[in-house]
């Protein structure tokens, strides 16, 4: 499978991969392979059906969102090919500790990414209605709307520093210091 | 201060010694008296004396432990374990020289240690086991558990043996196995004496669950070679066959797996039993408990790891008993374990320093050093290969500060002690130089590692353990941070731990949760996230409840709101104090809470204050350690005023925090419906639950001052309510209730006057119905509701607390109280940003979680002065500083 991949993987694209994103070759090509994987079509390109035929995003509360973060802002025309896949993908890369840190994976992109969670219409800013909707789909719809207003509201309140009532990045960042998202939002390429 | 508390201990401990004896002579006089007649109180202290001396354990041990907390210099110093150890040696020494030691009560047995002093602690860390840590290292913890174990073992048998052909020993035989039962005992890291080291140097957690999980978990290791080494020992060298040594083998996997099978069948269990005990909530922490020691002692009678038992059984109750039970039984069961952990690990560590003066000893200084170096080369090389194998997996790495702490951390305790002490001493014919050497090796490590760890960890620069508050964002932000790694990792097809555990989380909502809750989940609803929901709401209001003891009303409905329900709870003499001081500190920001309170109803009002009392007396200090497992010791130990005013303050700050949105409407569904006034108010919400009553007056109170209150101010409810707060409006004229507002002002008027060039008519009003509250309606409230006054001490302790940790905020409270002519005009925004800007200093660390809940209500405020009510402003903050004076001018 893997020299299976090997092969129509361009041996320059390769190493610029590698270069760029601080993947080993090896992580690289079992990603494509996934990649691969993924793409039932066999087109080149990952478009949401794919990414929703996974079972476990599927189910995930959050799936459709993420998915939304990743077509539109690391794919384009709702569509993701490899390249930007794998960029996407090295944004959690682990391992600060072998200076293995590129621009990718810096503990900032890492919550730049969480951030975009939130903020679908990129005004780089968290505002209530935002955040009703992630807490929404985070609760699911059993609870009483004033209930999850009141956890956005209490949520703004701890983030918001400027009083605006609605949460900028520095804001987002300062707040989560503490919680260690550098780990948490690392995982382990298998190679 | 120590010096008076030894000296009290001991002349306790000087009295029951005399009332031992006198006991005994009393009882044989009794023996020999000679004519059979009636006896009208007769002395019989055989028939108590076991329980006696164990209460008295009991209480001797809680008495140090209280003694040792007074001095913070010296539990600061030393670790609370090697005072109680000192103790233990000192009553040891008394009763030595008093023979009285030789009585079964009085030293340490390991039937004692096995089957009442060890579960508790062993339940209490299970049960407050932080989950995710402890899963997300667990290959790790189970590395070191298990082959760390071993080959400390291995390394330390063969050492001990080794040297045993050199002089070093004496020249006398030590026949190998026994080696190795001792070798089994020893190397073994002590959860008991890890838990008291390691919870008051506060290392990061992941470096805590590490070590602490590798000495809960090894017990199974330890153990099994503990009795595959004995039984070996018992059968003889050159009696073992090849079938010894395989189901040797095999037993270590009966003992671990069987441990943990039994204790999470019966955690099941107690869950299933807490479904249906909805009409028995008293007995709900009983149920707990039993279930708890009944799997230790099931797990034991067929010897398989009880400590392994106990431990799945806290942590699979923990998961869904928390959801079944009442919140009382709750607070009540984590209360108790905490309460009977620390007690016992008080009780086992002077048994450790008392069993040490015994006659059982033979010292082989050669034996004792080759012991202490071989256990601490071989825990660092151990520590050194197997963190850095496990390096090769984790996410996280260990450095090599980790790994010294690690390795240093490795303390031995009281179940090598007590394993020591049963060892068959027909079979081991070396038995009194092992337990020698086992107490060298446990005094040692705690001792001198334990002293020495918390300077090593201060100097070594180790992560320590970051104190958080469970904020909501932090918990949003984790609990999607799984979300997001789960999907990403299912997407980039590395199937890590984080869909492992997603899988776990589905298993559990689909399967485990159905069948153990008693309100089965909804699909996709994040149990979890309201959970900490409600804890911060119930921090909140349990906060209110605190603030309200002392808040003098500001005109706002808010301060006169919590005040109501604060004259039923606290006597008025504190009051005064601590008004002032709330008056001061509190922000410019919070004067108008109204918006808080506005959008609360009463009802809700009523519901928190229903816990108030009982989260007050339990969960206050205990709450800290829920989510961070500290353990309770550790919070009595801070005595640090820094963290109760940074709990006040932020409270404040956080008070329209807990608004249920859901209540507004019932709120004015209630006002609506009393239109005519309290009376009818009264009618409304004394429909609802009994424990309503005290609270009907506060909500007729209310009505009475929203009546009262210009329009003006309640224009002031925040935006994002709008809806409601028009309905209350507009039911405001109607609900206008002339007879609490028009009658009493006419008492006690004239004291406000006297003092205070600047009333508002609002403010008067206000505060005489609430004088009116605390001699009337609120009286009859006490009657009916006795536990309200029960609660008094609390409140007083609380506000002097805080006194005297403010003090540079109190100086400016007397300013304002001492001359309310300092401030003629309004009184500004800086006149209270000025204590509000010291808050961050006090804070400390905090300092950054809880500043941004200090803004929290700035913009509502600064909108509505800024564009409408600039002048009320004004007015609020003189009635602000009027109602303080006032407060003290009543009093």
């Amino acid at each position: 499978m893997g020299s299976n991949a090997s092969i129509m993987l361009q041996q320059e694209d390769l190493q610029n991969i590698c270069q760029q994103t601080g993947f080993t070759t090896k992580q690289v090509q079992r990603l494509y392979s996934r990649f691969k994987a993924l793409d039932k079509r066999d087109c080149g390109f990952l478009i949401r059906e794919d990414l929703l035929c996974i079972p476990e995003v599927n189910i995930n509360p959050l799936g459709e969102r993420l998915i939304d973060v990743i077509m539109e802002d690391y794919g384009e025309n709702n569509k993701i090919n490899f390249k930007q896949f794998i960029f996407l993908l090295a944004k959690f890369r682990g391992g600060k500790a072998k200076s293995l840190t590129t621009e990718f994976n810096t503990r900032e992109s890492k919550l730049k990414f969480l951030f975009d969670m939130y903020d679908r219409n990129h005004d780089m800013k968290i505002d209530r209605r935002e955040l009703l909707d992630v807490l929404k789909m985070m609760v699911g719809g059993n609870i009483h709307d004033d209930q999850i207003a009141t956890i956005a509201d209490h949520t703004i309140g701890e983030l918001d520093d400027d009083g605006d009532k609605s949460i900028t990045f520095e804001e987002f960042c300062n707040t989560l210091e503490r919680i260690d998202a550098d780990d948490k939002m690392s995982m382990k390429f298998l190679s | 201060m120590y010096q008076n508390k030894s000296l009290v201990i001991l002349i306790l401990l000087l009295g029951l010694l005399i009332h031992k004896y006198y006991c005994k002579e009393q009882t044989y006089i009794h023996n020999q008296a000679k004519p059979l007649r009636f006896h009208v109180a007769e002395f019989n202290f055989d028939h108590v004396s076991d329980v006696y001396a164990i209460t008295l354990w009991i209480l001797l041990g809680s008495l140090a432990k209280v003694g040792f907390h007074l001095s913070y210099r010296l539990t600061e110093k030393f670790p609370e374990s090697c005072l109680l150890i000192i103790l233990g040696l000192i009553v040891g020494g008394l009763l030595y020289i008093t023979h009285l030691a030789e009585q079964k009560a009085y030293v340490l047995n390991s039937d004692t240690f096995f089957l009442f002093l060890l579960p508790p602690i062993i339940l209490e860390a299970g049960y407050f086991m932080p989950n995710r840590p402890f899963f997300d290292n667990l290959g790790t913890i189970l590395l070191l558990a298990i082959v760390n174990t071993l080959f400390n073992t291995v390394c330390i048998g063969l050492t001990i043996y080794g040297f045993a052909h050199t002089p070093i020993f004496g020249r006398t035989p030590f026949d190998m196995l026994s080696c190795f039962v001792f070798a089994a005992l020893i190397s073994a890291v002590d959860p008991v004496a890890v838990l008291a080291t390691f919870t008051e140097i506060h290392v990061n957690d992941m470096l805590y669950i590490v070590v602490f999980g590798e000495s809960l978990l090894n017990d199974a290791v330890s153990i099994v070679l503990y009795r595959i080494f004995d039984s070996f020992a018992k059968i003889g060298q050159q009696n073992l066959i090849l079938m010894d040594y395989v189901l040797g083998a095999l037993s270590f996997f009966v003992v671990s797996l069987g441990g943990v099978l039994i204790g999470i069948i019966f955690g099941v269990v107690a869950c299933f039993t807490t479904k249906f005990t909805e009409h028995t909530p008293v007995l709900e922490p009983l149920i707990i408990l039993v279930y708890a020691y009944l799997a230790y002692l099931t797990s034991e009678m067929v010897s398989v790891s009880g400590i392994l038992a106990i431990t799945f059984c806290g942590m699979v109750m923990k998961q869904y008993v928390s959801f079944n039970i009442s919140k009382k039984s709750d607070a009540t069961t984590e209360y108790v374990l905490k309460m009977l952990s620390s007690i016992m690990e008080t009780i086992i560590f002077m048994f450790m320093g008392l069993s040490t003066v015994s006659d059982n000893h033979s010292w082989n200084t050669g034996f004792v050093l080759i012991t202490i170096l071989s256990c601490l080369v071989f825990r660092v090389i151990g520590i050194a290969i197997f963190a850095n194998l496990a390096n090769c997996w984790r996410l996280l790495e260990l450095t090599r500060i980790d790994m010294l702490i690690m390795s240093y951390g490795g303390l031995r305790g009281a179940i090598a002690f007590s394993l020591a002490l049963i060892l068959d001493e027909t079979k081991i014919p070396r038995k009194k130089e092992f337990v020698t050497a086992t107490i060298a090796v446990v005094f040692f490590t705690v001792f001198i590692q334990g002293i020495t760890i918390g300077p090593l960890v201060k100097c070594l620069n180790v992560r320590r353990k970051q104190i958080e508050e469970p904020t909501m964002s932090a918990k949003l932000t984790n609990r999607m941070m799984d979300h997001v790694m789960t999907c990403l990792e299912e997407i980039s097809g590395s199937g890590g731990s984080n869909s492992l555990r997603d899988k776990c989380r589905n298993l559990d909502r689909n399967y485990f949760k159905r069948w153990l809750l008693r309100e089965t989940p909804q699909e996709k609803m994040d149990i979890k996230l309201l959970q900490t929901f409600k804890k911060i709401n119930m921090q909140s209001a349990m906060k209110v409840h605190d603030t309200s003891k002392g808040l003098v009303p500001t005109p706002s409905s808010a301060a006169f709101h919590t005040s109501t329900s604060a004259t039923n709870l606290r006597p008025s003499s504190t009051f005064a104090n601590f008004s002032q001081l709330l008056a001061a500190n509190l922000p410019e920001q919070t004067v108008p809470d109204l918006m808080f309170f506005e959008s609360q109803g009463p009802d809700h009002y009523r519901d928190d204050a229903q816990m108030h009392h009982f989260l007050d007396t339990n969960l206050y200090r205990a709450k800290p350690r829920a989510a961070i497992h500290l353990r309770s010791q550790d919070e009595t130990a801070e005595t640090n005023n820094e963290s109760q005013n940074r709990f006040e303050k932020s409270y404040h700050h956080r008070n329209h925090i807990f608004i249920s949105s859901r209540h507004d409407k019932e709120q004015t569904h209630g006002r609506k419906t009393g239109k005519t006034g309290s009376g009818a108010t009264r009618s409304t919400s004394s429909k609802s639950a009994s424990s309503a009553q005290p609270f009907n007056n506060s909500q007729a109170t209310r009505h009475s001052l929203v009546s009262a209150t210009t329009p003006k101010e309640s224009l002031k409810v925040p935006p994002t309510s709008t809806n409601t707060h028009k309905q209350q409006q507009s039911s405001k004229p109607r609900s206008r209730s002339p007879p609490l507002s028009s009658d009493q002002p006419i008492k006690l008027l004239p004291t406000t006057k006297d003092t205070h060039p600047v009333i508002h008519p609002v403010s008067i009003v206000i505060e005489n119905e609430e004088d009116a509250k605390m001699m009337g309606g609120v009286t009859a409230a006490e009657h009916s509701f006795p536990w309200r006054r029960s609660s008094i001490p609390d409140g007083e302790q609380a506000t002097l607390s805080i006194t005297a940790g403010d003090s540079a905020n109190n100086a400016q409270t007397f300013s304002n109280r001492n001359d309310p002519n300092l401030h003629p005009g309004p009184l500004t925004s800086a006149n209270f940003s000025g204590a509000y800007n010291k808050s961050p200093e006090y804070m400390g660390e905090f300092a950054t979680t809880t500043k941004p809940e200090e803004h929290l209500s700035r913009p509502h405020i600064r909108d509505f002065f800024n564009n409408q009510l600039r002048p009320s402003d004004e007015t609020q903050e003189n009635n602000a500083e009027a109602a303080a004076n006032d407060g003290v001018t009543r009093l």
